[in-house]
């Protein structure tokens, strides 16, 4: 008994030993980063690195903004996946309902035909969409950049997956009070789907947020860059100025950071809807 | 679909008409029959509902996909100006823009993928990383989720949040704080490295320790995530068998290898298979941290496709690169459920 007492013992402590560093290493370049963010860049490039901020986080702001205008960047990114999210979950969502609670011809080839473009990787269709942008002048702009990913298969399965828990006889009460099919999607479906939506939202605006490769090769003028293209684009620079690049980097993951510990639920189920992919 | 209407099929229910139970069981017949035929009314609603979702899919999806397979067979030599051309579809004669100038070479950039030494040395690249980082990420997520799991651990949610907050960075952002951490002169990676008296590491100019810079990076990114689904699987393990595990007499390793394992195998499958797809489309983390080098030991497909489409030009060869890399991550995902399916 003594014994087996001892054993857990030393078994906690691992555990918790594990789990500690296992923070640490999570957060120590988070630290870092908003610490090399406040330092000017004289100290910044010292070895030994200092580990506590200093007071030059404005003053490297500002110079940031003179170069790049950095601030622009987040607005562009923010804009950009608020509109996807907002407009990929609505048609997400009606296609949904109709695949959940409607019998129509071709109802199941056209949702395998959806379904099977869940395993390609989609971000990969940047040579044809290039070329169609070009032919059509959309290049450098930003529907470019929104309008491909809207119909996102995920949010199309995701959204059948759970409208299909709504009892039929729910909406038949509603039809026979008179209501036309599309209410009964915003007024009695889509409300119910209050968690699935929160979901999926988080899904679309991180894909859309992260989003790299399409973009880099879509946008041209300075002013259109969202964050990504922009952070690439500041570290292409001949003299390369660490300071404000961590200030950048320290704009573009404090505030999601944020919103992740207030959000943290609607991330994490985000994630595992996200994962029911396959 | 109609649970709560009566059977109208009932002896009798026929036969006593003039009646007001008849009438009603009248006004109920032609409720069902209004009613089955409302369903196959609703049929032009349904479409209005997908039509929009559907045009997206078409043009820019189910188009996109049909056209990469296209362009593989062809040399681009240029976006075309104002060349138009006609499809005939019988009553309508449509004008369609051309996309672009090109020049049909058969199965040519195909044969050349096979001859490109790049192309196998970004293969090699990616496969490396993907070999190396895959198991140590899943091990860890793995390991992280059980020590979340225990039930004496305190603080979980500080913890599961503090793992767990890198989902939330932006790649190129992080790839980019990366890139410093592992700066040779003042990285702070090479300063704990120092402090301990090793000597400083050439973290991005030596082939071995670029690649394990990637790896780090996204280890770093990814292992939070995993960890969380894994986290979910083993929530739902059942509690009992637990405890039948304890009442035999079972030691943790034994709990962990008979039940946890054995329960847990689908989420586990399930989260091998999307980072092995995860890491085989790693293009951000190379392109900012190392830029592909040095002398290209980095370089990852999707980058190399990139390179090819659009720093030389190359659309219609990396088409076909797209058409074979899509072609070998589908392989790959059947053949892990396989594996796992079989046991």
């Amino acid at each position: 008994m003594r014994e087996q007492r001892r054993k857990d013992a030393v078994w906690r402590f691992l555990t918790y030993t594990f789990v500690l560093t296992a923070t640490v290493v999570m957060l120590v370049p988070l630290y870092w980063m908003v610490v090399a963010a406040s330092l000017p860049q004289e100290l910044f490039i010292e070895f030994p690195p200092r580990l506590y901020p200093g007071t030059s986080f404005f003053e490297n702001f500002t110079a940031l903004q003179e170069r790049a205008n950095f601030v622009r960047s987040i607005g562009n990114s923010v804009f950009i996946a608020v509109v996807y999210t907002v407009i990929s979950i609505l048609l997400c969502s009606m296609a949904g309902f109709a695949f959940a609670k409607y019998e129509f011809r071709f109802k199941e080839p056209i949702f395998y035909v959806i379904l099977a473009t869940l395993v390609l990787p989609i971000q990969l269709l940047v040579i044809p969409l290039f070329l169609m942008m070009s032919q059509i002048g959309w290049t450098d702009t930003f529907r470019a950049i929104i309008l491909p990913w809207l119909a996102n298969p995920i949010g199309i399965f995701l959204m059948r997956q759970n409208m299909q828990s709504i009892p039929d006889a729910l909406l038949e009460s509603a039809r026979m009070d008179g209501a036309t099919e599309f209410q009964l999607f915003y007024r009695i479906a889509l409300p119910a789907m209050r968690s699935s939506v929160a979901a999926l939202a988080i899904i679309l605006f991180l894909f859309q947020w992260d989003l790299f490769l399409y973009p880099l090769v879509i946008l041209e003028d300075a002013a259109n860059y969202t964050i990504p293209v922009a952070l690439a684009g500041l570290e292409g620079t001949q003299r390369v100025y660490y300071d404000q690049i961590m200030v950048a980097t320290s704009l573009a993951i404090i505030p999601l950071a944020i919103l992740f510990l207030f959000l943290q639920k609607q991330f994490v189920s985000g994630i595992l809807a996200g994962s029911l992919k396959e | 679909m109609s649970t709560w209407l009566p059977n109208d099929d009932r002896p009798g229910a026929d036969s006593d008409a003039g009646s007001l139970r008849s009438r009603a069981w009248d006004r109920f017949r032609f409720a069902r029959q209004t009613y089955s035929r409302v369903v196959p009314e609703v049929g032009p609603v349904a479409y209005l509902f997908i039509a929009p979702f559907f045009i997206l899919f078409t043009l820019f999806l189910a188009f996109p996909i049909a056209y990469t397979l296209y362009l593989s067979f062809f040399r681009y030599e240029g976006v075309s100006g104002d060349r138009w051309f006609w499809v005939d579809l019988g009553p309508i004669f449509v004008e369609v823009p051309q996309i672009a100038e090109l020049q049909f070479v058969g199965f040519g950039n195909y044969v050349r993928i096979l001859g490109d030494g790049l192309f196998w040395q970004s293969m090699f690249n990616t496969t490396y990383i993907l070999a190396i980082q895959v198991p140590i990420m899943i091990g860890l997520a793995l390991a992280l989720a059980i020590a979340l799991n225990a039930s004496f651990l305190r603080f979980k949610g500080f913890f599961r949040t503090a793992i767990a907050i890198p989902v939330s960075a932006n790649i190129v952002a992080y790839s980019t704080v990366f890139l410093l951490l592992f700066n040779e002169q003042f990285g702070l990676v090479n300063y704990a490295l120092a402090t301990i008296g090793a000597e400083p590491i050439a973290w991005l100019r030596s082939e071995f320790w670029a690649r394990k810079t990637i790896i780090a990076a996204v280890t770093w990114r990814w292992t939070g995530y995993n960890m969380i689904i894994l986290l979910a699987g083993l929530q739902n393990i059942p509690q009992q068998l637990y405890e039948a595990a304890e009442i035999d007499g079972a030691s943790r390793i034994e709990k962990f290898r008979y039940v946890t394992l054995p329960q847990l195998k689908p989420v586990l499958l399930f989260v091998v298979v999307l980072s092995t797809i995860g890491t085989f489309k790693l293009f951000a983390e190379p392109y900012v941290i190392t830029g592909g080098g040095p002398t290209n030991a980095t370089i990852t497909i999707v980058q190399y496709i990139y390179r090819e489409a659009f720093q030389s030009w190359n659309l219609g060869y990396a088409s076909a690169l797209t058409v074979i890399f899509v072609a070998i991550v589908s392989v790959i995902s059947v053949i892990q459920i396989r594996i796992g399916g079989d046991n």
